[in-house]
């Protein structure tokens, strides 16, 4: 009991925005399937996703600016804003293409919500100048948008949600209208924002190397549902289903059935061949005979004699890609095409080589988690 | 690399003479339209202000410049049908807005694309398409004594005789003119308001702008060249027509196209110029300030360099 108002005062004590079952469609073709969330105070989480998975729209829900079809809870800070209209949700979003006011200056744009509170002008000016500041646009307060460059726009949009002192910043692709070498410098810019906010922010991004290099959670989503949760390193390491594996970016997929388990060591037949590998996911939901993929990154594949791994297998017709930092080299093998990487690439890739790869780097999981469901 | 060579050669040849081609058809092209436009446009105009210094004789002139064309046609009563012209434009034109904004808006934000809203477009377009004539007479048998509104009002007991100041009356012109310039209004909002792009309007919603705040704040300040030529094709063409007055003012309510009508009849054609030249000042006046007023509002190029962006 004593307790009760100490875990009150703790500020991850409870989330910031509680999602549950939250269904929407578009002309009856389904965007969202019943999406439960929670996120917590202070919290980077992205939503990752090809287009089409609904991570904008569960976006444009939260914001208010979408109306789903049904909602089974929405709690803001605590409060219940499922009949909250967007202007009275206390969320901001940093849309894809910034969508500043042309018709107003760089202040005049920062200071909108403000302006639109009936704070007084000269605390509005100086809270504009702050956020401005803070985006490291000191001195822009005049200038009008087109004036701007791309990666300045972007950072006004930033000022201007960030202004109004949001409980949750949402992002919208806001680096895709970015060329590379900025969107690099925004996602540094972004992390160190977050940090210096101490705010919750919510990105959308179908880019799977801008959710692990800025998130603290990413919520993996796939026509309309999450398939996956967890850290940066679970969705790397270990995607639990081969849509995971295959979005996050690993070479190697091959499909097989399962033909024995212990622990989480796990046996695989794919064609001819055992591969032994790790379990990722629900393991006790996994039994010999179910169909599972086997996903191999292609740096852990190593090229040559001596890699004394379990799994060792025989490489044809290496085809390498060069790549610059490395080269990526295609053999042909008794399971179907294998990718290895050669770190150093301008060494000479054999034609035909022994392949081996250990089991603790072979990602063992259910082909599809709704047909164990 | 010969066939390199070659194909680069001829790549590197064959677009400059392109260039020159087109530029020189480009040039012909603008200073044709120049032309035409200054002898179908400027011309007349400029010999109206010349023939309003001069003095009729007959269907000639006397060549020597006079301000009497001028004194002539300022009388008490030509005065009083200018200033009559000028607030009943005035207040027409301020009825269409009060009109067509909300309809613009709904029209372009409000319905999505469809059979609803391809059939409204044209039904915006089909009275340019009509005699002005012909749809404007109609309002002789809806208001007459005898008329539609006075059947109803007599058979429901409401007043006992006919109401007169229905037809034959400045009501009646104002009515009148109502139907004719609402698509001169309502297309330049409608297309003005189109452009706008809809996440500016979400962004303020998400901002915290209530949908009024929204209104005042973004859709209007970034419709104003929409609001401006709509205000500027519904004034100018109604301060010159002479359909709606003759039909339904009934010799009672003068307008001033009608007196240009009198004065040619008169054959005093310098007055008529001088009349013409007076309505091209109140227009050039009316267009100075539409533009002033977008000024003040802060209101520029900007805002067309946003649209594009």
């Amino acid at each position: 009991m004593q307790q009760l108002p100490e875990a009150k005062a703790d500020p991850h004590s409870e989330p910031i925005l509680e999602l549950a079952n939250i269904r929407h469609s578009y002309a009856g073709n389904p965007a969202l399937r019943g999406i439960s969330l929670d996120v917590a105070r202070g919290e980077f989480l992205t939503l990752l996703g090809p287009s089409g998975s609904g991570k904008s729209t569960l976006l444009r829900v939260i914001a208010g600016l979408e109306e789903p079809d049904s909602v089974g809870q929405m709690r803001l800070d605590g409060h219940d804003i499922r009949k909250l209209p967007a202007n009275l949700r206390n969320v901001s979003t940093v849309f894809q293409h910034f969508a500043l006011f042309p018709h107003m200056t760089v202040g005049q744009n920062v200071e909108y919500s403000l302006r639109l509170r009936k704070v007084p002008q000269d605390l509005r000016r100086q809270r504009a100048e702050e956020a401005l500041a803070l985006v490291r646009l000191e001195g822009k307060y005049e200038r009008r948008i087109h004036q701007l460059s791309g990666g300045e726009r972007q950072r006004v949009a930033l000022a201007r949600s960030l202004v109004m002192g949001p409980d949750v910043l949402l992002l919208d692709e806001p680096l895709g209208a970015l060329d590379e070498r900025l969107r690099l410098d925004m996602q540094l810019e972004l992390i160190e924002l977050r940090r210096k906010t101490g705010g919750t922010f919510i990105l959308v991004t179908h880019s799977q190397e801008e959710a692990i290099t800025m998130s603290d959670r990413i919520v993996l989503m796939r026509s309309g549902a999450i398939e996956q949760v967890g850290t940066p390193r679970d969705l790397f390491g270990s995607p639990e289903t081969e849509f995971a594996a295959r979005f996050m970016g690993v070479e190697n997929v091959l499909r097989g059935t399962l033909a024995a388990m212990s622990g989480r060591r796990a046996e695989v037949r794919v064609g001819d061949q055992i591969i032994v590998g790790r379990a990722v996911g629900d393991v006790a939901r996994m039994g010999p005979g179910d169909a599972v993929f086997v996903a191999i990154r292609a740096e852990h594949v190593h090229v040559g004699a001596g890699g004394g791994a379990a799994n060792t297998l025989r490489g044809t017709d290496g085809a390498p890609i060069y790549k610059g930092r490395f080269s990526d080299v295609t053999y042909r093998s008794a399971v179907g095409s294998l990718v290895a990487r050669l770190g150093d690439a301008d060494q000479r890739a054999p034609k035909h080589a022994d392949l081996s790869f250990s089991p603790e780097h072979c990602i063992v999981g259910v082909v599809d988690r709704g047909k164990l469901a | 690399m010969s066939l390199v060579s070659a194909t680069s050669d001829r790549g590197g040849v064959a677009p400059p003479a392109t260039r020159t081609i087109r530029f020189s058809l480009e040039g012909a092209a603008i200073r044709l339209v120049t032309g035409l436009w200054a002898i179908g446009v400027l011309l007349p105009i400029l010999s109206l202000l010349v023939i309003a210094f001069l003095r009729g004789r007959g269907i000639g002139f006397i060549w020597t410049p006079s301000l009497q064309a001028y004194s002539d046609i300022l009388v008490g009563f030509r005065i009083e049908i200018i200033l009559r012209t000028l607030r009943i434009v005035a207040l027409v034109t301020l009825i269409e807005f009060v009109l067509a904004f909300p309809f613009a808006l709904w029209l372009a934000k409000g319905l999505r694309a469809g059979w609803t809203k391809s059939i409204i477009l044209v039904l915006l377009v089909v009275p340019f398409f009509l005699s002005p004539a012909a749809r404007t007479i109609v309002w002789r048998s809806i208001l007459g004594r005898e008329g539609l509104v006075n059947s109803v009002l007599m058979s429901s007991g409401l007043v006992d005789t006919p109401l007169d100041w229905l037809l034959f009356s400045q009501f009646a012109i104002h009515l009148g003119l109502i139907g004719p310039y609402f698509p001169s209004m309502v297309w330049p909002l409608f297309i003005s308001i189109s452009l706008i792009d809809d996440e500016l309007i979400k962004a303020s919603r998400d901002l915290g702008g209530s949908a009024w705040q929204t209104l005042w704040l973004v859709v209007v300040p970034l419709a104003a060249p929409g609001i401006a030529a709509g205000i500027l094709f519904t004034a100018i063409p109604m301060l010159g027509d002479n359909v709606v007055s003759a039909l339904l003012g009934g010799g009672r309510v003068a307008l001033l196209a009608e007196s240009f009508d009198d004065l040619i009849r008169a054959m005093n054609f310098a007055g008529a110029a001088a009349l013409a030249s007076l309505l091209v000042l109140i227009i050039l006046a009316l267009g100075a300030a539409v533009l002033a007023l977008l000024r003040r509002n802060g209101i520029n190029g900007d805002v067309f360099r946003g649209m594009q962006a």
